[in-house]
């Protein structure tokens, strides 16, 4: 497994078709203000790193925060005749930017010392301005990552076969950085938010090593639930089929605590956060589970 | 306090009915049941607390006489007492319920006798810390060690039920939210078929 790429493969997305258009609209002005928030940072070439999974860090963040952001209607360089709505004037969506670029570089220098790819130490180069820039603006988050990331990476090399105990940093890490980015008035709230962060972690973790099962044991690479359900050379679907059952438990629960949490915030926007946990969130883990997570209907919003 | 109306979700001026149904609807939301063994419990007790006064302000407001359940509110919120432990579990307990992971994990690392309590414990503890999965397993070894124990079984079939709430919340939102269903087209459908052969005409010609 590649855990540092977890955060950015972009799991997290909501329901399109179960949502409003005003709302669609909204979060895609937060998608495009991530996306020109790491550019006017970090350069054009970092917003080839832009995720789904950012971009919910930034709208909730942001949402959480009570935020009153200013839309503008703007070109992009994806799409330079038609222009679209910016999500302007949010601190949360330029700290959202700035872990993106984190997480990023630390993905490539991984993928560099793992694999020796050309390819990542190329994206290292190119990410390494920005990645210092970003590390001056959000020092505290940096080094949460850093000593999460480490901590996940020594389960690792112990083999750890408990997909609880591997999961654990990962939570940490998106409980951390989700912490970090709140202003906090009230510190029971800390606390609910803080377990929305933990489960939402968790279940990016969890539903990743189960996206990967295939790919690990082709490349015999470390998977928590390889070795939590003993795999022993069977047919891969086999194994799939044996799990499956308890790994979906174990999904849903994670997001079933996630909504408890949620419920009890008070926030903006709550209508699209609520698709994503609810809905989008839902039915990523049905498809990941029946292994349809690559499929090409899966369109980008 | 806030604005009871916003506090139940509904709009100002909104009819006794329409209040009871929202303050029903939260009440079984936050119900400390769906926050047991959870460490957001005392928000949700707090939440609680204002739902459980925005509704009493209202129907005060509207002067009925709405106490059947403001009865039945006071009564949610404290846990129920426990019993008949050692006085190490009893601690152990006493900790998980304040929210004091560690020292619980710590106490009962010094058990040594692994009952079936002991299982359970650990299960909570295990609960609290958001390990759901290890968290079964020993609840599992506890159930299994003394079948006959309903409370072991209840915290099972809590985290069960927590997952079925979560779907069906989501499968609510997708399919009630406005639109008619199946069964009210269809029934419209038929009418409206009665409708047109009252005047003489017909539009579903096979009913």
């Amino acid at each position: 497994m590649k855990k540092i790429g977890l955060f950015m493969f972009g799991y997290i997305l909501p329901d399109k078709g179960e949502m409003k258009i005003k709302e669609y609209e909204l979060f895609r002005a937060y998608y495009c203000g991530v996306c020109k928030s790491m550019g006017k940072s970090f350069g054009p070439l970092c917003r080839f790193a832009l995720n789904y999974d950012s971009v919910f860090l930034g709208m909730l963040l942001s949402s959480i925060n009570k935020e009153s952001v200013s839309l503008k209607k703007e070109p992009c360089i994806a799409n330079p005749l038609k222009r679209k709505w910016v999500v302007k004037n949010s601190n949360s969506v330029d700290f959202s930017a700035d872990i993106n670029i984190i997480l990023t570089y630390y993905k490539f220098k991984d993928d560099w010392t793992d694999e020796k790819s050309y390819l990542a130490k190329l994206g290292q180069i190119v990410i390494s301005p920005g990645y210092k820039r970003a590390l001056n603006c959000s020092k505290e988050a940096e080094s949460h990552i850093k000593k999460s990331l480490e901590k996940l990476h020594a389960l690792e090399s112990q083999r750890c076969s408990s997909m609880d105990i591997a999961a654990d940093p990962f939570g940490e890490l998106i409980k951390g950085i989700i912490s970090i980015g709140c202003n906090w008035d009230n510190d029971k709230k800390k606390e609910a938010v803080e377990w929305l962060g933990y489960n939402i972690g968790k279940w990016i973790y969890i539903i990743d090593a189960f996206d990967d099962i295939e790919k690990d044991i082709e490349k015999n690479s470390y998977n928590p639930l390889l070795l939590q359900y003993m795999y022993k050379d069977e047919e891969v679907n086999e194994f799939k089929n044996r799990i499956r059952d308890e790994v979906r438990f174990n999904l849903i629960h994670t997001l079933a605590q996630a909504a408890s949490a949620f419920e009890l915030l008070d926030m903006n926007n709550k209508s699209i956060i609520e698709n994503i946990l609810y809905l989008g969130m839902d039915k990523k883990t049905k498809s990941v589970l029946e292994g349809r997570s690559c499929n090409k209907d899966e369109k980008s919003l | 306090m806030r604005n009871p109306y916003e506090v139940l979700g509904i709009r100002e001026g909104a009819s006794v009915d329409e209040i009871k149904r929202a303050y029903k609807e939260l009440v079984k939301k936050y119900h400390p049941d769906q926050y047991r063994n959870n460490p957001l419990s005392e928000l949700a007790e707090e939440k609680l607390k204002e739902i459980n006064q925005a509704y009493d302000y209202l129907m005060k407001q509207y002067e009925k006489s709405g106490s059947q359940y403001r009865n039945q509110s006071s009564s949610y919120g404290s846990n129920s007492g426990y019993g008949n432990d050692t006085s190490l579990y009893s601690q152990i307990r006493m900790n998980i319920m304040n929210g004091n992971i560690q020292a619980a994990e710590t106490l009962l690392n010094r058990v040594t006798m692994k009952d079936a309590e002991w299982h359970y414990l650990r299960g909570l503890i295990f609960m609290r810390k958001g390990w759901y999965n290890e968290a079964v397993n020993s609840i599992n070894t506890a159930v299994n060690m003394d079948p006959s124990n309903m409370e072991y079984r209840d915290a099972l079939n809590r985290i069960a039920y927590a997952n079925n709430r979560y779907q069906a919340y989501g499968y609510d939102r997708r399919y009630s939210a406005g639109g008619p269903d199946l069964c009210t087209m269809c029934q419209c459908l038929i009418c409206s078929d009665c409708c047109c052969e009252c005047m003489g005409g017909d539009l579903i010609n096979c009913i």
